[in-house]
């Protein structure tokens, strides 16, 4: 257990993580320089577009130190998001250092900050080390100041990297043997192992990855996930290097996977505890909470012939993803589909993402809302998923939404833009403190606005240099009332949005002429309204088309008239028939691109 | 014994200058046209075919381009007198050319007409001197009138005047003023149609600026009106004849009748005598190749049988042209499917108020001719 070391990196995105992680491999002889193609550890392709990582993964390596010991190093990655707090939690949690990775040429992030201080809380070593010094822009002191103001660290003499030319990378190595403290537990307590991550795969089922604290974990053995009270035995354990190479045994101290025949990825949840069932432990690890989808939308199939391989591939992805939560939904407007509920803006445009690309499904997404908290006359409280089920106004007593506290660091010149951001998002500032050129304020915003354009509202005020980090902390009562959108004086369900009755004006306004511009002139004229209750608020025209007929056509050559038709043809098809009207997929994310300004 | 009437293409795939708006298979000429060869090789063409329509009669023949009027009416004779040998022609065939007024020749107009021509389709576009030089035409307004006044003098009585409308930077009055000056010429039909711009064209990389849709529909408003009173009913989207001087040729495209393409990249649509199957094919599109292979005696085309979903699709798109649409018979005989199979097809089409479809006759509503190609998306058979 002396030579074992269990580290973490946090980094914010493009700082270099996986380029670093990725230096490693190749200096400790994970893989042969033609196995490692562009980065290793983010293995999805849609990760990889993206620059992030999504699943937790990790790597045990053997390192010859300077001290003449091989030690091994096993390196967990973290989820690269503000969706995904949670998992990069139980990812530190399975740690006792973390490196932060900082780019030299820019400078601390808030996500990063949010990360150091859930490693801090969770007693970790935090070793700062910068990256891309190589760049001519690289301003280390200027970095290290800002690291020792804003998260309070000491980085007078930070590591200096450059994971592209691989300069400072063994010292690295050297700082993670000997400044980070090996792991304790013990080899004949009861097993007691945390859960990482679990994914599922074709051929064995679901692989879990995890930490052993105490005891051993090998197969045959009889194993219980803690929180679930499910009981497995152990098929295969091992480590990945990065490779999946199979071991006799894990032990205290030890980062792996295990196989254990599940076939539900929701009995191994990421933060719960393996067992033995016949020696277990008296506790579970501390830590461990059902991760609550915060974002709904409704998704449909194009195309209602879909509407069976739409639910497998939900059943599919859900095997990877137990965060992601679905349950069947049927639409006036959009026929049978699915709500499904996510951690996030971006866990939802993956999903969506991976649904269309993985599965071939042509889908629409109906604008995300968050839950609402509804009491009514009766006394009752209950949340509520879905615009639509909001209760009649003469049910309803009030509407509670959720609030997020949010920590925003920002350089001090682009403040201002940012407070008037959040308050025209509804936001209380709590507090606002200055580190050097940087400063760091703590809003308290409703989530539904925060869903809408937030991330790319904050980037644009702050010229892309703010950051942002959240978690979702209590409801609030708020004056909130469900906007309506008729078509030809039919309400479509999936346009609904419930928003601020002081905003809903204006809103009904904009989302009326955007539809507008959206819906396509087709034969007739479609008649557009806003309405709340039974009060149109807003009311705009899309004028039938004057003729649609090919001018010129004589016999002979009919084939390019017919791709022609086939082309416009497509374009129809991507549109849902509500009535007689054909609304285009963007129509039902058009309260996405209403501005509030 | 089939008795789908037969029309004869003759394609000409030559110009002294492309028109930006144009897509069909023509060539500017660089070099000297290669008139005699070209008239062999569509001789040549035509024997390889005469046999597959012997015994059918051909009601009418259309000299198209490119510009056929750049050809000697010498040649056009020689290729009149081939075809008469090769085919029946019948005693009262319609024999349209085209000619571009930029390059007519009164000489060559009356030779045209001496060689059994009976028809004369202008190319004028627009009587407005600005929007001629915008179309990229290479007359004027006077040399149109010019061309018509000479066709007229060669003997031509029926004569066809091309007009575009809603061309770039156009007035309703200007097009209104176009459509008046081509009454006024008195010719015996006009086509009266929408500029658009087509992949493959200048237009279509430098886009002009053209009249919105508001405007456009003006002016065909305001055109019909005009043609109207003038005598000139509309019989097909964008044709208007005066007193039963329908073309007969385009009609026969329209009611889906059969034609043979002889030229450079000539379509032709024939129905198999006795399988009923109908049969597409298309010559090789560059005049060169066409040439070449049409004087080496190879074959020019491998044709294509047309499904029966096609079948309906493509009928629908021609016949639905017509104003008077088409009648059951129509449609059995040309297609070789029952009518009710269509019209159930259609029913949903009829509900929406876009189609009348009666026992006998399928035409559209006043409001769903404008529609034609909403429609025809509906009927599109789902590609692979």
């Amino acid at each position: 257990m002396e030579r074992i070391r269990n580290f973490s990196i946090i980094a914010h995105i493009d700082h270099g993580k996986s380029t670093l992680a990725d230096r490693f491999i190749q200096y400790c002889g994970g893989l042969a320089d033609r196995e490692m193609s562009e980065q290793v550890l983010d293995s999805m392709d849609l990760e990889r577009e993206r620059g992030i990582t999504i699943k937790a993964q990790s790597v045990s390596l053997k390192y010859k130190a300077k001290d003449g010991y091989t030690y091994q190093l096993n390196l967990i990655d973290t989820p690269g998001h503000v969706d995904f707090s949670y998992e990069v939690s139980r990812s530190l949690a399975a740690c006792e250092g973390a490196l932060l990775i900082v780019d030299a040429s820019q400078g601390v992030e808030a996500q990063s900050v949010a990360n150091c201080y859930t490693a801090i809380d969770l007693g970790l070593e935090i070793i700062p080390a910068l990256n891309k010094i190589d760049l001519p822009s690289a301003d280390p002191d200027r970095v290290s100041a800002e690291i020792e103001e804003v998260i309070g660290i000491d980085a007078s003499d930070p590591l200096l990297v450059s994971a592209k030319t691989g300069e400072g990378v063994e010292d690295v190595l050297e700082a993670i043997v000997h400044r980070f403290l090996p792991p304790t537990g013990s080899f004949d307590a009861p097993l007691k192992a945390l859960i990482v991550d679990s994914w599922f795969d074709n051929y064995v089922g679901v692989i879990t990855l995890v930490r052993v604290i105490d005891g051993v974990i090998k197969p045959k053995q009889k194993i219980t996930a803690m929180s679930s009270d499910r009981s497995y035995q152990v098929d295969k354990v091992g480590v990945f290097t990065p490779k999946r190479t199979e071991t006799e045994v894990l032990t205290a101290g030890q980062v792996g996977y295990v196989i254990c025949g599940i076939k539900d990825i929701t009995v191994a949840k990421v933060g719960d505890t393996y067992t033995s069932t016949s020696h277990p432990a008296e506790q579970a690890l501390e830590g461990f909470k059902e991760v609550q989808p915060n974002v709904f939308a409704g998704v449909f199939p194009v195309s209602s012939d879909d509407y069976e391989s739409f639910r497998d591939a939900l059943a599919k992805l859900r095997l990877n993803d137990s965060a992601f939560t679905y349950e069947p939904e049927s639409s006036d407007a959009l026929g049978f589909g699915f709500r499904c509920g996510f951690l996030g803006m971006l866990h939802m445009e993956i999903v969506q993402e991976r649904l269309e690309r993985e599965y071939g499904l042509d889908l629409i997404t109906t604008a995300p809302t968050v839950v609402h908290e509804v009491h009514t006359t009766d006394g009752k409280v209950s949340y509520i998923h879905n615009p639509s089920d909001l209760p009649s106004s003469s049910h309803l007593k009030e509407i509670h939404e959720p609030i997020i506290h949010a920590s925003i660091l920002v350089p001090h010149e682009y403040v201002g833009n940012v407070i008037t951001l959040c308050i025209e998002k509804r936001g209380t500032q709590k507090s606002l403190t200055y580190h050097g050129n940087q400063v760091s304020l703590v809003f308290e915003l409703p989530l539904s606005e925060v869903v809408l354009d937030f991330f790319d509202k904050l980037k644009s005020v702050s010229r892309g240099y703010a950051s942002f980090d959240y978690y979702q902390s209590h409801f609030a009562v708020a004056p909130l009332v469900r906007l309506d959108v008729l078509i030809n004086t039919e309400r479509v369900d999936a346009l609904s949005v419930i928003v601020h009755s002081d905003k809903a004006q204006f809103y009904g306004r904009d989302l009326a002429v955007k539809m507008k511009e959206i819906i396509p002139r087709q034969m007739y004229d479609v008649a557009i309204q806003a309405a709340i209750g039974s009060k149109v608020i807003a009311r705009t025209t899309t004028k039938a088309l004057r003729k649609n007929v090919t001018a010129k056509c004589y016999g002979g050559d009919i084939t390019r008239k017919k791709k022609l038709l086939e082309k416009q043809k497509a374009g129809k098809k991507r549109m849902k028939q509500i009535g007689k009207v054909e609304i285009p997929q963007e129509a039902f994310l058009a309260v996405l691109r209403v501005d509030k300004k | 014994m089939l008795e789908v009437p037969l029309s004869l293409y003759v394609h000409i795939p030559w110009c002294i200058k492309k028109c930006p708006y144009c897509d069909f298979n023509s060539h500017e000429l660089r070099s000297p046209l290669p008139e005699d060869q070209y008239i062999d090789a569509l001789i040549a063409d035509l024997q390889q075919q005469a046999n597959i329509v012997s015994g059918r009669e051909i009601v009418s023949i259309f000299f198209g381009g490119g510009t056929p009027s750049l050809f000697s009416a010498k040649n056009i004779q020689r290729l009149l007198i081939s075809i008469e040998a090769h085919l029946s022609l019948a005693s009262d065939a319609e024999i349209t050319i085209e000619a571009n007024p930029g390059t007519f020749d009164q000489q060559n107009f009356a030779g045209f007409r001496n060689a059994g021509v009976n028809r004369i389709s202008i190319g004028v576009q627009s009587f407005s001197n600005d929007q001629l030089k915008e179309l990229g035409r290479i007359h004027d307004a006077q040399t149109a009138i010019d061309a018509i006044t000479a066709a007229k003098s060669a003997g031509f009585e029926n004569i066809n005047i091309d007009l575009m409308y809603a061309l770039p930077k156009q007035t309703t009055q200007q097009a209104a003023d176009d459509v008046e000056q081509a009454i006024k010429l008195d010719p015996t039909h006009i086509s009266y149609y929408q500029l658009t711009i087509e992949p493959n064209t200048r237009f279509y990389q430098h886009p002009p600026n053209l009249p919105n849709s508001e405007s456009s529909w003006d002016m065909q408003q305001h055109g019909v009106a005009l043609l109207a009173q003038h005598g000139f009913q509309q019989y097909e989207v964008s044709a208007y004849a005066k007193n039963e001087f329908t073309c007969i040729h385009n009609t026969n495209y329209w009611q889906f009748g059969d034609y043979l393409g002889i030229g450079a990249g000539a379509h032709q649509k024939l129905s198999h005598v006795t399988s009923g199957e109908i049969l597409r094919s298309d010559k090789p599109k560059h005049p060169q190749q066409y040439m070449q292979q049409a004087l080496k005696q190879e074959p020019l085309a491998t044709p294509r049988v047309l499904q029966q979903d096609d079948l309906v699709f493509e009928f629908l798109l021609n016949a639905l042209r017509l104003k008077q649409g088409f009648n059951r018979q129509q449609f059995e005989q040309r297609t070789g499917l029952m009518y009710e199979l269509l019209t159930t097809q259609l029913q949903h089409l009829c509900e929406e108020g876009l189609l009348l479809v009666e026992t006998d006759r399928v035409q559209f509503s006043e409001n769903g001719y404008r529609f034609l190609d909403e429609l025809l998306q509906r009927v599109l058979p789902e590609s692979a």
